[in-house]
């Protein structure tokens, strides 16, 4: 049995900030649950001594997906079925549908939000790499006030990111890349269902075939969802070819290998993770 | 302890229990509906799998305080009047339930593709009920059941 635990639904994000800051209990927030509820079953130590179950779900205010300008936004609430059914989405942000369609099941990606899957952290979390090459910035509130802050900066290492316990993740802010082409990439272990074992995300831009801008994300194989900066900065103004995407596929494979400290799956995963990035480059820049 | 009211297989219903229980334990201990399986308890293998608001959800992930006022179908709402609901029949005529454990999950997961789209393709089909295990008929009775009603 499970000890007791309390269940408030908030209306308003008013009303959910101010639960959240009353610091004399633990309150966990309760968006689609998949994470959650089976990790309080499971007795996981990351789910342990919640006093306060906040959902979120009747909130209209992180509802919907809204195109605006120059970015797309995306409320707390958005499932992920709801991600794969919007055309906003469709049109403007491919590499979001890509990664969202292989999460779990039906059933999970009908309840399971965007938001909570990177404010869990989970290595696994597989929106993760789309939404890092997209430069995803989160907004954050408290009852002190609004705050912006960039997905990369959001996550700290597995299972850990810059949230304070006060704090409300209201929406993800994904600036257009409409001159970007890009693809996502998973090996997963089962075709449902298959949590992540390596994936990753490339976004480019391209001017007389050199680059002009790229940007490349992992999931899983990292601790958490990473870019890898050095290796942005390093294809600038390079020709696009075969011989640079080889350069990068191996550079990458070595950046893996140190974050991860070699664990033991690592010697199987390196070869398949340099030919995985070898031919994402590829597809994604058609030479 | 709170009063939770939601639409259950057509009708009002009224529950005076712990908001924090699941879904599917108000289901089969509180309201005595047992047609709802509990399998996996954590997400995975669809069993328990209802309909809320017309989606297919597991109800081993699902708070009974989340349903307040929202509508739910589980596997008793789709029969009427003591007669089998003709998705159903087809189950029976396919060979598409051996132990039939997986069965009202299958059902449900079945019927909420069917309410969107009354024509899907075998790859819809499989998609849709790729969040239920069943570990007795191979799927192919379930996935042909699925198919000859929607002809
Ligand atoms: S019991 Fe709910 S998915 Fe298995
Ligand atoms: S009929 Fe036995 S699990 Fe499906």
């Amino acid at each position: 049995m499970r000890t007791k635990v309390e269940f408030i639904r908030a209306e308003t994000i008013n009303q959910a900030l101010q639960l959240l800051a009353d610091n004399n209990k633990n309150t966990r927030i309760l968006a689609g649950g998949t994470d959650i509820i089976t990790g309080m079953r499971m007795k996981s130590k990351r789910f342990a001594n919640i006093d306060l179950l906040l959902d979120i779900n009747s909130i209209n205010d992180l509802k919907g997906i809204r195109l605006l300008e120059d970015s797309v936004t995306i409320g707390s609430n958005v499932t992920f079925s709801e991600i794969l059914e919007n055309k906003i989405i469709q049109d403007k942000l491919p590499l979001l549908i890509q990664s969202a369609s292989g999460i779990g099941n039906l059933q999970i990606r009908n309840r399971a939000t965007v938001v909570g899957n990177f404010v869990n952290n989970a290595p696994c979390a597989d929106s993760v790499p789309a939404l890092l090459v997209y430069n995803a910035k989160l907004r954050i509130e408290s009852l002190k006030g609004a705050r912006e802050i960039a997905l990369q900066d959001f996550l700290v290492k597995a299972y850990k990111t810059q949230i304070a316990p006060d704090e409300l993740v209201t929406d993800i802010q994904i600036p257009l890349a409409n001159d970007f082409c890009g693809t996502f990439y998973k090996l997963g272990r089962r075709q449902s269902v298959a949590i992540s074992r390596i994936s990753l995300a490339v976004l480019a831009k391209l001017s007389n075939h050199k680059i002009d801008e790229i940007r490349i994300a992992s999931g899983a194989v990292t601790p958490i969802g990473k870019r890898f900066d050095d290796l942005e900065e390093f294809a600038i103004g390079k020709n696009a070819g075969k011989e640079l995407f080889i350069e990068l596929a191996q550079k990458m494979a070595q950046q893996i290998l140190d974050v991860t400290g070699l664990r033991w799956s690592g010697f199987h995963k390196i070869p398949v993770l340099q030919q995985a990035l070898y031919q994402l480059l590829l597809t994604t820049i058609e030479l | 302890m709170k009063n939770i009211e939601f639409t259950l297989n057509g009708f009002p219903m009224l529950v005076y229990v712990d908001p924090s229980l699941r879904l599917l334990d108000v289901l089969r201990n509180t309201l005595g509906l047992t047609g709802t399986k509990e399998g996996c308890d954590i997400g995975e293998c669809g069993a328990c799998t209802v309909l809320l608001n017309g989606k297919a959800v597991n109800s081993c992930l699902v708070l009974i305080g989340q349903v307040e006022n929202q509508n739910v179908l589980t596997v008793e709402g789709l029969s009427s009047h003591g007669s089998l609901h003709p998705l159903q029949q087809k189950f029976l005529e396919y060979g598409a339930v051996q132990c039939g454990f997986c069965t009202p999950g299958m059902l449900l997961s079945a019927y909420a593709l069917l309410q969107e789209n009354p024509h899907p393709s075998e790859d819809e089909i499989k998609d849709a009920i790729a969040g239920n295990l069943c570990r007795c008929t191979g799927y192919k009775p379930i996935i042909d059941a699925i198919t000859a009603y929607s002809r």
